[in-house]
């Protein structure tokens, strides 16, 4: 018998606090098709990101530096 | 409930409400619909209590207390004032105690009266009345044991390696499903489930639909697996009993989600009542530096909400049993995992049910 002061827990997003950002979801989409191409290491992802013309945070092209700092602030 | 058979009890007779003896409790069918006891349980997300917090829980057909004092410290208690029975969830957070509301006795974490403010020096003071489980936090999740009134004291627990290993990292998916605890477990003992009921997902289109298993022992249970393939989709389960009833299982990933191979799946199903349970997910990946970031960036963005599709079709797929569905059932040699774990649970209940 279900109590009436249960309520069913059912949350889908449990691992962030907030919806991400255009600029979250756009990045998120980019990396998966870098590696959907095959690209699964950091030299081969970096390039492709270059190539898909979106910048890293500071407007320049992305180096592994940049992207490991970028990932450990979205990621950690 | 009747009272003219049960023995008196003096106010300050140390009894323990678990030892107080509750008609029906203890049956094998009860046992079986509740919750095996002497072992451990997940019982919710760690952050449903934040510090200075307070949260009631319904578990293996219990009622339950926790809270949080302002250091972090978490206690659990049966939600039954030792005075008459008022709902502890109902009083104060007094920081390191919960006052009842209704005659303000005063309950600490340890389930001991720490003061009676309306008779001060009342010989229930120092008493410990309440049952006050023991607690594990791990992996963003609090664990509990559950023992019967002969078997307090909690029995050794192993915690999955996935949530103390450094070089692996996880998410915890929790959510509460309109089925019996059992069926949730089941439905983990049969891999074979993937290849059809999620084969419009994201990680599980791949593979043959037809397949043998065969169970394999382990010390600390039992892997049930196909025995031709592995890797491809959901293949095997490995059913680990450590103190706490959990599964480990893998399901791969496509290339999109970058390297670190395929996700694994730390489970738990933990008895809210007959009709009702918990159930608990680590979704992890054995990934370090860039790697994790870059999945824990992934996931938090994108396949959280594709993982979440998956496990509501399970849910869909559960609650829509009918609770009678396995007494009419037609076995084949897929549901050897099953018909395993189901015989080893009823086998617990009855011996729990007679006290062996
Ligand atoms: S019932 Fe809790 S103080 Fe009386
Ligand atoms: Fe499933």
């Amino acid at each position: 018998m279900t109590s009436p002061t249960h309520a069913q827990y059912l949350d889908p997003h449990q691992s962030r606090t907030a919806e991400p950002t255009p600029y979250e979801k756009k990045l998120a989409a980019e990396i998966e098709e870098v590696f959907g191409s095959g690209a699964h290491d950091l030299p081969g992802l970096v390039a492709g990101l270059n190539a898909r013309d979106l910048p890293a945070p500071d407007g320049s092209p992305w180096t592994e530096e940049t992207f490991r700092t970028e990932m450990r602030r979205l990621g950690a | 409930m009747t009272t003219d058979t049960a023995t008196p009890v003096r106010p300050g007779t140390p009894v323990r409400p678990s030892e107080v003896a509750r008609p029906g409790d203890r049956t094998a069918d009860r046992l079986f619909a509740t919750g095996i006891r002497n072992q451990w349980y997940a019982v919710c997300p760690s952050d449903f209590v934040p510090a200075g917090g307070m949260k009631r829980l319904t578990l293996l057909g219990e009622e339950w207390l926790l809270f949080r004092r302002a250091d972090g410290t978490l206690h659990m208690l049966e939600d039954r004032c030792p005075h008459r029975g008022a709902r502890l969830s109902l009083g104060k957070h007094l920081g390191d105690r919960i006052a009842c509301w209704y005659h303000g006795v005063q309950v600490d974490g340890t389930g001991t009266v720490a003061a009676v403010p309306g008779l001060p020096g009342c010989n229930l003071e120092g008493k410990q009345l309440v049952a006050a489980p023991h607690l594990v936090e791990t992996g963003g999740a609090i664990l509990a044991y559950f023992g019967d009134s002969t078997h307090a004291e909690p029995v050794p627990l192993t915690l999955p390696e996935q949530l103390t290993d450094p070089g692996t990292t996880a998410f915890l998916c929790y959510a509460e499903w309109n089925v019996n605890w059992r069926y949730a477990v089941e439905n983990l003992l049969d891999p074979m489930h993937g290849s059809f009921l999620h084969r419009d997902s994201h990680s599980m289109a791949e593979g043959q639909t037809t397949a043998r298993f065969r169970i394999r022992e382990t010390e600390r249970g039992f892997f049930f697996e196909k025995t031709d393939q592995s890797g491809v989709n959901f293949d095997w389960v490995e059913l680990c009993r450590t103190g706490v009833d959990w599964v480990d299982l893998t399901i791969p990933y496509p290339p999109t989600a970058g390297p670190g191979g395929p996700f694994g799946i730390v489970g738990m199903a933990t008895p809210i009542d007959e009709d009702r349970c918990a159930v608990f997910f680590w979704r992890y990946r054995k990934v370090t530096g860039w790697q994790r970031d870059t999945w824990r960036f992934l996931y938090r963005t994108l396949l959280e909400d594709r993982h979440w599709e998956v496990l509501e079709q399970d849910r869909v797929m559960l609650e829509d049993l009918r609770s009678d569905a396995d007494q009419a059932e037609n076995l084949y040699q897929h549901d050897l995992g099953v018909v395993r774990v189901r015989r080893m649970y009823r086998t617990e209940a009855e011996a729990q049910a007679t006290g062996s």
